[in-house]
């Protein structure tokens, strides 16, 4: 009895054993595949699989025929791991080994990449712990090729995508540039919501050797490329208009010019020319202060090619007519403080102009005394309905709107309430010139100035394309009757053999602007010449202007470049000769 | 019951009947030929499964090493595709253009005359080609990008152009040059 006693306890002993055993397997099994499960199996995951960045390219920009001004390339960083340095073995042709020495492969890298094997080997020695480090940044496909076809153990490489200016200089001032981390300047900037790309990643498990494990797990996130920024401008007319500008400028001097052609149906900048402009690729190719487009950002007194806003605005109300008959003395001080006066460009007596010759002759006199017909608040209305005083609706980066001052200042300020008529005491970038040839040309509509026509996303659909509505400044008798009487300044004003293109009629206006510095005007000029052609259909504005010039100080200095633009855009958008001959207005009586 | 006469025969118990009531044949015995045979098919099935297994991993395994490599073909030419795209954006540049084309003797056109086909009329006041688009003074902007570039070389253009290779596939100076002066030079349409 007591042995099968014996044995009943050892077997209920030995069940409680196994069963506990198994009670511990059964906790830390239900511990492993359902508490911690999602930790351990992130942690297998992380232990397997690799996480690669994909990069998305960043968009272009193109111009209104596709040229590309600015696009994204790879570039490649080579690096190295100091620390792994090393001979290296080679196998040769015939299956032998080697040996390659450190210094025999810094060598054949310095070789391919130009850079002098002392920085290579600097690179490499200055901390031989470290793991990581820079030999040659920015190598282009063909030298990282050459380089990693050498097979050297210890060197590696990154991806650096990478931007690159085809064009060079053409339009550099309106493309901008990228800086290292990121856009720094012009449309690059401006734009950098459409061009920005987001890069992606790819996660999969992964062998030894770098395969992707069949039937692992891919977590994908797309890649998306940046969008394609279309300008309006025309790469070839820009060039052209740089060139005549680059050309003219060096010849008189000039410290810097601005050209602008626009289409004055559609308020579409064809051309916006700086020079110097930079060349992206090369950020030292100009001085900082030329690195920009002063075409948009820097106003200054335009000078006479703004007293088409006076005849414009005079004739809108009706309170002139081309043959209205005035006498221009050779002084003027009425209303003036004392002290003060206003003369022409050159000395006269009593003259019996009309008020086409009073714009022909560019008399600042006649300007003022016609423009009294009008109150100060008139006077300001105009300049601001003409787009003055405010940034255009082209949307450069960091546009300046110029300045015009109110009515309740210039009633006090009565110099400037008398100035601004002929472009002094009131300031406009290039931009806002060639918008206001634009409201002439288009019948007295003025179209917001486009420069982006639009960013073509990477899917082919189109965002920010700009809805142009024209506004009406001044009645189409006006802008059509002011164009007739700037006529005259080609056919019968002195620059007319420089301006004039045989069988188009062609609408101009001199200007020469004094330059204040220091509040002071001294002898610096800015000269311009500004026009729509042809006159009797008007398709183009054109707005040439040069800063400080030495030797030629007056708008004879732009004529010949806005000529030559004249007619690079006739060949280059076939403009059909004017059909009507010019009508003969009276300029004196 | 007892009245039931004694005599009356029972029915005789016949060998034939009594088979019915022979015990089934065990489990084991009616099994025991197809169990030979599942064996076997299972044995094969098995076997089967496993090399269908081993082969379908091979293949998996060769098809992931094929992808890899053709994604790393397909990475290397999309690099050398945009390598390629990056020298010609630079080559189709205006200043290279320009340069070239100066080089080649190309002059600008002079002004354009239009005719209006309505009307038959001749509109426009022609002058002839010449002069340079560049001026005296060369081009004057820059590009980064052209520096080192050589311009083309016509004389290397008209030896490629007269191999006859060459001159077969009606390549364009070739095609000008031996066209008569006076006629209008058309391209060979291919």
């Amino acid at each position: 009895m007591t042995h099968s006693r014996l044995t009943a306890r050892r077997l209920a002993l030995t069940l409680f054993a196994v069963f506990a055993i198994v009670g511990v397997f059964v906790v830390k099994l239900v511990d492993i595949q359902v508490v911690r499960a999602g930790e351990l199996t992130a942690a297998a995951e992380a232990r397997r699989s690799t996480s690669l960045t994909v990069w998305g390219s960043r968009g272009e920009i193109v111009d209104a025929n596709g040229t590309v001004l600015a696009d994204s390339v790879d570039r490649f960083d080579i690096t190295a791991s100091p620390r792994n340095v090393g001979d290296s073995t080679e196998m040769t042709l015939d299956g032998e080994r080697v040996v390659v020495p450190t210094t025999e492969a810094i060598a054949k890298i310095a070789e391919i990449t130009g850079t002098p094997a002392a920085d290579l080997f600097a690179a490499l020695t200055e901390d031989p712990e470290s793991d990581f480090s820079y030999l040659v940044q920015a190598v282009t496909l063909e030298t990282f090729t050459a380089v990693f076809d050498l097979d050297i153990g210890w060197v590696y490489s990154e991806l650096r995508p990478s931007r690159t200016y085809p064009s060079g200089a053409i339009a550099g001032n309106l493309v901008g540039f990228l800086g290292t981390d990121g856009a720094l300047a012009g449309t690059e900037l401006q734009e950098d919501s459409c061009l920005e790309a987001t890069s992606g990643t790819s996660t999969f498990e992964r062998s030894a050797d770098g395969v992707r494990l069949p039937g692992s797990l891919i977590v994908v996130e797309e890649p998306t490329d940046g969008g394609t920024v279309h300008l309006t401008i025309d790469a070839d007319l820009q060039w052209f208009a740089q060139q005549q500008l680059a050309q003219q400028g060096t010849a008189v001097g000039a410290d810097w010019g601005t050209a602008f052609v626009v289409r004055v149906a559609t308020g579409e900048i064809v051309v916006a020319a700086d020079w110097p402009s930079i060349d992206p690729n090369d950020l030292n190719s100009v001085s900082a202060d030329n690195s920009g487009a002063r075409s948009f950002t820097a106003p200054f007194e335009p000078g006479s090619i703004m007293k088409p806003v006076a005849f414009a605005a005079l004739l809108d109300r009706g309170l002139i007519a081309p043959e209205t008959q005035l006498t221009v003395p050779g002084n003027y001080t009425n209303g003036l403080p004392s002290g003060e006066n206003i003369t022409d460009v050159f000395a006269h007596g009593d003259l019996r102009w009309t008020a086409t010759g009073i714009l022909m002759n560019s008399s600042n006199i006649g300007t003022v005394m016609l423009s009294e017909r009008l109150n100060p608040e008139q006077k300001y209305d105009a300049f601001r309905a003409f787009g003055f005083g405010e940034p255009t609706e082209a949307g450069f980066l960091g546009e300046d709107g110029g300045t015009v001052y109110p009515a309740d200042q210039t009633r006090a300020d009565t110099v400037t309430l008398a100035t601004q008529m002929f472009g002094q005491g009131i300031t406009a970038t290039s931009a806002q010139m060639a918008s206001l040839y634009q409201t002439l040309g288009n019948g007295g509509v003025r179209m917001p100035l486009t420069l982006v026509a639009g960013c073509e996303q990477a899917d082919g659909t189109w965002t920010d394309v700009p809805v142009p509505t024209g506004e009406r400044v001044v009645s189409e008798y006006a802008a059509d009757t002011t164009l007739l009487m700037m006529e005259t300044v080609a056919n019968a004003g002195g620059l007319r053999n420089v301006i004039s293109v045989p069988g188009y009629r062609i609408a101009a206006k001199t200007g020469t602007g004094e330059v204040a510095e220091n509040g002071q005007y001294g002898s610096e000029r800015i000269v311009s010449l500004a026009g729509v052609f042809p006159a009797d259909s008007p398709e183009y504005a054109i707005v040439v202007t040069f800063g400080k010039p030495d030797t030629m100080k007056s708008s004879a200095a732009a004529a010949p470049v806005f000529n030559a633009i004249m007619e690079q855009v006739i060949k280059t958008f076939r403009v059909t000769p004017s059909t009507e001959a010019a009508p003969n207005l009276p300029l004196t009586w | 019951m007892s009245a039931l006469p004694l005599a009356s025969p029972r029915p005789a118990r016949s060998p034939a009947p009594r088979r019915h009531l022979e015990a089934a044949p065990t489990r084991a015995y009616r099994r025991a030929r197809p169990r030979v045979l599942s064996a076997v098919v299972t044995i094969a099935g098995i076997g089967a499964i496993l090399l269908a297994q081993l082969l379908l991993s091979i293949v998996l395994a060769e098809g992931a090493y094929t992808i890899a490599g053709l994604q790393t073909e397909q990475r290397d030419l999309l690099r050398q595709e945009q390598a390629l795209t990056e020298q010609l954006e630079v080559l189709s540049s205006t200043q290279n253009l320009t340069a070239n084309a100066e080089h080649l003797g190309m002059v600008a056109s002079g002004n354009p005359v239009f005719l209006d086909l309505s009307t038959g009329a001749v509109s426009g006041d022609p002058t002839p080609a010449g002069g340079s688009l560049t001026g005296s003074s060369g081009n004057q902007i820059g590009n980064a990008l052209l520096a080192g570039s050589t311009l083309v070389d016509p004389a290397a253009d008209d030896r490629t152009a007269g191999s006859p290779e060459n001159s077969a596939a009606g390549g364009g100076s070739g095609a000008q040059a031996s066209s008569t002066p006076g006629t209008i030079p058309s391209p060979t349409t291919r």
